[in-house]
């Protein structure tokens, strides 16, 4: 894992949770634009795990490898999931859900951080 | 009154997994994933030493995991009930299991995702079930007013028309 990627990804996920929380104040559904920034999201988390990946192979595994790459397994899975989930919903509620799938992904790569530095 | 659910029949209850039912879910779905997740883990890398608090745990995710799909499916008679029998196994799992972490603090060797009242996971263990049973209520069918129409306010229209 790379420090930089964990910021942009922990900063890329407030935007998006506010971005919802935006649309929850107005009663707006979800939009795709929302789930292509979700996609970026997920961009991101993708190229952390592969550095995650190619750092355990040079350097050797983080102190509890199964533990880590079940929360990375976790996080990869939450937006594409919770995308689909609340775009089929057409009121506010939707709006809810993406910023709780948003919030959740930022603090499980807070979490994957603090695992892979051995905290 | 926001507009009624989109029921089969009329009178019946509306469905568990739209509207707030979606964040619902969400929430529940999130919690199973990492309930499971933090399980099988469990079993698989170290389940001898606390064999109660690991099952405890897979208890726990079982649990999450049926009450998810339950809610989500949650429009049907069946999956209702299997709804109400989930959420309230987890309502009296996280009070049993989180007095008696507190009582005693190794009672089951390690820590469980009911220990403490969820504290591990900010505490939402505690408050899910509570607003899982709330919603199962809320959502239920009109039994006590019969087959009415999805407007409940025809009748005094009629009198200004």
């Amino acid at each position: 894992m790379l420090l930089p990627l964990l910021i942009l990804l922990v900063a890329l996920c407030v935007a998006l949770g506010g971005w919802a929380a935006w649309f929850v104040v107005k009663d707006r559904p979800v939009i795709l634009n929302q789930l292509w920034g979700g996609a970026i999201v997920e961009g991101v988390l993708i190229a952390q795990a592969i550095t995650a990946a190619i750092r355990s192979a040079t350097h050797g595994p983080p102190s509890d490898p199964l533990l880590f790459w079940g929360y990375m397994a976790t996080s990869l899975v939450i937006l594409p999931v919770a995308a689909a989930w609340a775009f089929a919903e057409r009121t506010k509620w939707s709006s809810v859900v993406l910023l709780v799938a948003a919030l959740t992904v930022g603090f499980l790569n807070y979490r994957l951080w603090q695992i892979w530095t051995g905290v | 009154m926001s507009g009624p659910a989109s029921s089969a029949r009329r009178g019946a209850a509306r469905s568990t997994a739209t509207g707030f039912g979606r964040v619902l879910v969400t929430v529940y779905g999130i919690l199973a994933f990492a309930a499971l997740g933090r399980s099988s883990y469990e079993l698989v890398a170290k389940f001898g030493e606390a064999p109660v608090a690991y099952a405890l745990s897979a208890l726990a995710a079982v649990v999450y995991v049926v009450a998810t799909v339950a809610l989500a499916l949650g429009a049907s008679p069946g999956w209702r009930r299997v709804a109400w029998v989930a959420v309230g196994v987890e309502a009296v799992g996280v009070l049993t299991v989180g007095t008696a972490s507190l009582v005693s603090r190794d009672v089951f060797g390690e820590s469980t995702v009911w220990s403490l009242f969820g504290q591990g996971y900010g505490y939402v263990p505690l408050v899910l079930p509570f607003v899982g049973l709330w919603w199962l209520w809320h959502t239920r069918g009109p039994a006590a007013h019969g087959d009415r129409g999805p407007d409940p306010s025809d009748g005094s229209e009629e009198t200004t028309a």
